[in-house]
């Protein structure tokens, strides 16, 4: 039987992208010089009592209007908890919220802390999907990036996932660090592909605020990263990973024909979302909250009965319209721009000469074509079945725009002008 | 007092040889200011001359000395300004004296400004009075000045009066000297009254304060007066001396010096130089000397901020009345906005006025580099001032383009005389004449364009000669030179405020310069940004922009959502903030920048 897969799996924008959870688990054995995500190292004698207070405050959550379409559990490293207490934590969200036949659950995981036993105990908690940090695959590399673990236990973490079963794995990989030729960057790309995941995200390397690597940048004992290189690598990897049967689906992400991944094209395409744990942020219908960043503080809200949140905002329905615009383009696909107005109301004629000059500057194009859903039976062995090209049919006739490929890396130059 | 008790002189020094210190003396030993009311730079008044050590305004004390002869004469000493750009209002002060005291530094020697004033006291026929100071010093060398010195006013070194204005040391002698050598005025006390305009400055309080000296005649208190060259007349309000501070009088006599007060508005109708007579018994012709103040520099005064405009011009307005020979017009700028042209005596003059404009009325400015008026003959016949160079027609229909040329005279050691002299070479200077005041020291003098030397040519002299050399000039004329305008060109945009006239073998030095670095100063655009010199229609340097290739988050997800739209939002902010030179957008900064770069020494 032939059924369609949604349009979040195959990273096409849709005004529908379902429902989303997101957890997180705000610790590291280890952090990163260049890592500026909420999470902390030397807490390990938090983790239980992290755990409780988080399946708590799930459960004391009033419910969700709709079962969750896809979920995520991200850090921090999810996988320094034991699968089974990762369980639990799944467990909680489908008693409360409800979790949709064939929801995508994804999980992430750091090489230095999986093996294929972990991974089997991951596929048993419930989960289906699974994305490993890889990061690079060069030594230097990964020891100027201060990550921890070797490229063969990065190799070895891909093909435990693979081995034990998980049908959905995706790499993460950075570029652009001052330490990397493009050979070596040629070398991860190539190492990740032969191990043939579904997924590769590929970020340039960004020097965050307030890092150990800003600081090192700033004290001139770190070179900057260098923004030109950083496009070159860009067209590396789609390359690369394009001759090996993966198609850029958003800025920073590859995949193969419908095997994008659906949490995070909810995120592109504005989305409501909830989140859990420290330092998570949620959406519903234009209000946006965040709760307390600190494990500690996260615990002892629970444990005295109060609120988890620690702010929020409320959009205005232009600001949210932009905002939604910003995040949409990142997607290749683009935007469906009728039905972006039909869910957004009529924003578009006040931004009718942004776009215009973006148009003229060729930053973005209209596009007439809209992908269609991609037939489910042709999914298996995607390397042979599905060519580079067959992205679904085409609807025609639609008033689509999209970001240019040149406009994709001044994403922002786009964003800005679109808010 | 009658006229043979009547004695004017000027000081005539080089800024720090202590000229403050031997006025605080000579009010001292008058009597003129108590021991207990005196304090340092007496005469100084204005907050900014004490600030840069030197004298803007003039200002006149009368002093009454009790000589040896037994006699009591009255002394008036009057200031002069000390600066290269206000030449003509020293020779207005010279005219009102009968002699002079040259005063030079023991340890230094006569410097180049000094001797520009004392050449101007030796035409206007005054009695010299050398005087070598600070002989307290222990670099002191009296002898060797003394014999340098008395080359120059032709008279015997022992003639030359050594003194130390600190220590009081030989300042009774200067007073002596006055009285015996400096000869009386004489001036005609019955004929129509004549009084020279030496200085003028503006009240809040009491309008324009006009420092005269009466040459002929008599100024009487409540009389009607005329302003001969402004052919305005008032009634004399309140007739005064200073000793040394105002002191009204009933009446100013031959050769007496005093201050006038008529109720006017501004000091462009009390320019220095005008001869006030009166009216009910005008004299026939005025004094002669007088010149319109002439501005020889201009230059684009912008506020930072646009909203200031209008701040700008009423101080500008203020400023006016205090400032005969400043002046400005409106004009606009693609890249600054609106502002004023600005025309002044010199640099030092824009300096002061842009010090006060900011000071005084508290107004962030820029001010475009500074250039000269340039005289334009079109092919029509017409002939064209050009103040600021966007208005500098097409080459094409351009016959000849003449130029401000000065004289420029150097003192220096004898070892930095290569040094001056290549550095006057570059800059397009005509050797006129070298001769040595002594073994160790020669005067130097150079016709020169004056755009040449408005930029850094002093910084770049003190630095080639360790800060030795001293530096004057006066303006000789207009000269046809090989010139050309250079735009700047942003995307095939010209960039006003970049248009510059140089000498035609300058020009690519100039383009690269700036071509290279408004390379460093434009952030990169979306697309290749080319940046050119030329002129007319033919570049002569480019420089691009490379366009900008990647400007992009590279993680956006649930958690970033608001951060990266806060980081957006403050891109579109400040992109609304930026100049529009056609498509390419540049910080207000960018230009700023290079035009702050462009008043440094060049690196040449």
């Amino acid at each position: 039987m032939v059924t369609s897969l949604p349009a979040t799996r195959m990273g096409t924008w849709t005004p529908d992208p379902g429902f989303g959870v997101y957890v997180h688990i705000p610790f590291c054995t280890h952090r990163c010089h260049y890592c500026d995500f909420n999470t902390y190292e030397g807490q390990d004698d938090l983790h239980d009592t992290y755990v409780e207070a988080l399946v708590a405050d799930i459960r004391r959550w009033p419910g969700a209007s709709r079962p969750a379409t896809s979920v995520f559990f991200g850090g921090g490293t999810p996988t320094l908890l034991a699968p089974a207490r990762l369980g639990e934590i799944l467990g909680a969200i489908g008693d409360t919220c409800g979790i949709a036949p064939g929801a995508e659950i994804t999980v992430e995981a750091n090489p230095e802390t999986v093996d294929e036993r972990v991974f089997a105990g991951l596929l048993a908690a419930g989960f289906n999907r699974v994305s490993i940090g890889v990061q690079s695959l060069v030594p230097k590399v990964l020891l100027g990036l201060g990550r921890t673990h070797s490229a063969e236990r990065a190799i070895d973490a891909l093909r435990a996932a693979l081995r034990a079963g998980f049908d959905d794995v995706s790499a993460d990989l950075i570029y652009g660090s001052p330490w990397e030729t493009a050979d070596d960057f040629a070398r991860s790309l190539e190492g990740v592909v032969a191990e043939a995941p579904d997924h590769v995200s590929a970020y340039a390397l960004t020097v965050e605020d307030g890092t150990p690597l800003a600081t090192l940048v700033a004290t001139g004992r770190v070179p900057d990263v260098d923004p030109d290189l950083q496009a070159e690598r860009h067209g590396l990897a789609s390359d690369v990973l394009g001759a090996a049967g993966y198609e850029r689906y958003e800025v920073s992400n590859w995949a193969r024909p419908g095997r994008a991944s659906a949490h995070n094209v909810l995120y592109w395409c504005a989305g409501d979302y909830l989140g859990f744990g420290a330092g998570a942020h949620g959406h519903i219908a234009g209000e946006r909250y965040w709760t307390t960043r600190l494990p500690r503080d996260f615990i002892a809200a629970v444990a005295s009965g109060v609120t988890t949140r620690a702010g929020s905002e409320s959009l205005t329905a232009d600001r949210r319209a932009g905002e939604a615009l910003m995040l949409g383009l990142r997607l290749a696909s683009g935007v469906d721009l009728d039905a972006f107005e039909q869910r957004h109301g009529p924003v578009l004629h006040a931004r009718r000469s942004a776009i215009d000059g973006l148009v003229a500057a060729g930053l973005v194009e209209r596009v007439d074509a809209w992908p269609s859903a991609l037939p489910s039976e042709t999914l298996g062995d995607c390397s042979t079945k599905v060519s580079n090209n067959s992205r679904g049919t085409r609807k025609r006739g639609a008033n689509g725009l999209r970001m240019t490929e040149r406009g994709t890396m001044l994403g922002n130059e786009v964003g800005a002008s679109l808010l | 007092m009658d006229l043979p008790h009547q004695r004017a002189i000027a000081v005539i020094a080089h800024i720090d040889h202590g000229k403050s210190t031997l006025s605080d003396r000579l009010l001292q030993l008058t009597h003129t200011v108590s021991d207990r009311d005196m304090r340092e730079q007496y005469l100084d008044r204005m907050d900014l001359e004490r600030e840069r050590g030197i004298t803007i305004k003039a200002a006149a004390v009368r002093m009454e000395y009790k000589a040896d002869d037994g006699e009591t004469y009255e002394i008036n000493l009057i200031d002069t300004p000390g600066h290269v750009d206000f030449g003509y209002e020293v020779s207005r002060s010279l005219a009102a004296c009968d002699g002079v005291l040259l005063l030079v530094d023991a340890a230094q020697g006569i410097e180049a400004q000094t001797l520009t004033n004392l050449y101007l006291a030796v035409d206007a026929g005054l009695e010299i009075i050398p005087i070598l100071n600070k002989i307290d010093l222990p670099a002191a060398q009296p002898d060797k000045y003394a014999e340098e010195i008395a080359g120059l006013v032709a008279c015997d070194p022992a003639d030359v009066l050594r003194i130390s204005a600190k220590t009081g040391e030989g300042v009774e002698g200067v007073l002596e000297a006055i009285i015996a050598r400096v000869p009386a005025p004489n001036g005609e006390p019955n004929a129509p009254l004549r009084a020279l305009v030496f200085d003028s400055v503006y009240d809040t309080f009491r309008g324009v304060i006009a420092y005269v000296r009466v040459i002929d005649g008599v100024l009487k208190s409540r009389m009607p007066i005329r302003f001969m060259v402004a052919k305005k007349d008032f009634e004399a309000d309140e007739i005064g001396v200073m000793a040394p501070g105002p002191m009204p009088v009933d009446e100013l006599n031959t050769g007496e010096v005093g201050y006038v007060i008529a109720g006017i508005k501004e000091v462009s109708l009390a320019k220095v130089g005008d001869t006030i007579t009166s009216k009910d018994k005008s004299a026939e012709e005025p004094l002669a000397g007088y010149r319109e103040p002439k501005p020889m520099v201009f230059a684009g005064i912008y506020p930072i901020e646009g909203d200031d405009f209008p701040l700008l011009r009423d101080a500008l307005e203020k400023l006016k009345l205090n400032d005969a020979a400043f002046v400005y017009e409106p004009e606009s700028s693609g890249a600054l906005g609106f502002g004023f042209r600005c025309g002044f005596l010199g640099l030092l003059h824009m300096e002061i006025v842009r010090e006060r404009l900011e000071r005084e009325f508290d107004l962030s400015l820029i001010a475009t580099a500074p250039s000269v008026g340039y005289e334009v003959e079109l092919m029509d016949g017409k002939k064209l001032d050009v103040r600021n160079p966007t208005d500098m027609p097409d080459p094409g229909g351009i016959v000849e383009i003449s130029e401000p040329y000065v004289s420029v005279m150097v003192v220096t050691p004898s070892e930095y005389i290569g040094t001056v002299m290549q550095l006057c070479q570059e800059r397009r200077g005509e050797l006129k004449e070298m001769h040595y005041l002594s073994p160790e020291r020669a005067e130097i003098r150079y016709h020169m364009p004056l755009g040449e030397i408005i930029f850094d040519f002093f910084d770049q002299l003190k630095s080639g000669t360790k800060g030795y050399a001293s530096l004057d000039y006066e303006p000789v004329g207009l000269k046809p030179s090989k010139l050309v305008k250079v735009d700047v060109l942003l995307n095939q945009q010209p960039v006003d405020a970049f248009s510059t006239i140089v000498h035609r073998e300058k020009a690519y030095d100039y383009g690269k310069r700036m071509t290279e670095r408004l390379r460093k100063l434009i952030p990169r655009q979306m697309f290749d940004v080319p940046i050119q010199a030329a002129i007319g229609s033919r570049v002569i340097a480019r420089e691009t922009v490379r366009a900008k290739r990647k400007d992009v988050i590279a993680k956006c997800y649930g958690g970033d959502v608001t951060r990266k739209r806060k980081l957006l939002e403050k891109q579109k902010e400040g992109k609304k903030k930026m100049k529009q030179i056609g498509a390419v957008e540049v910080p207000q900064s960018a230009f700023i920048e290079a035009l702050k770069i462009d008043q440094e020494p060049a690196s040449t």
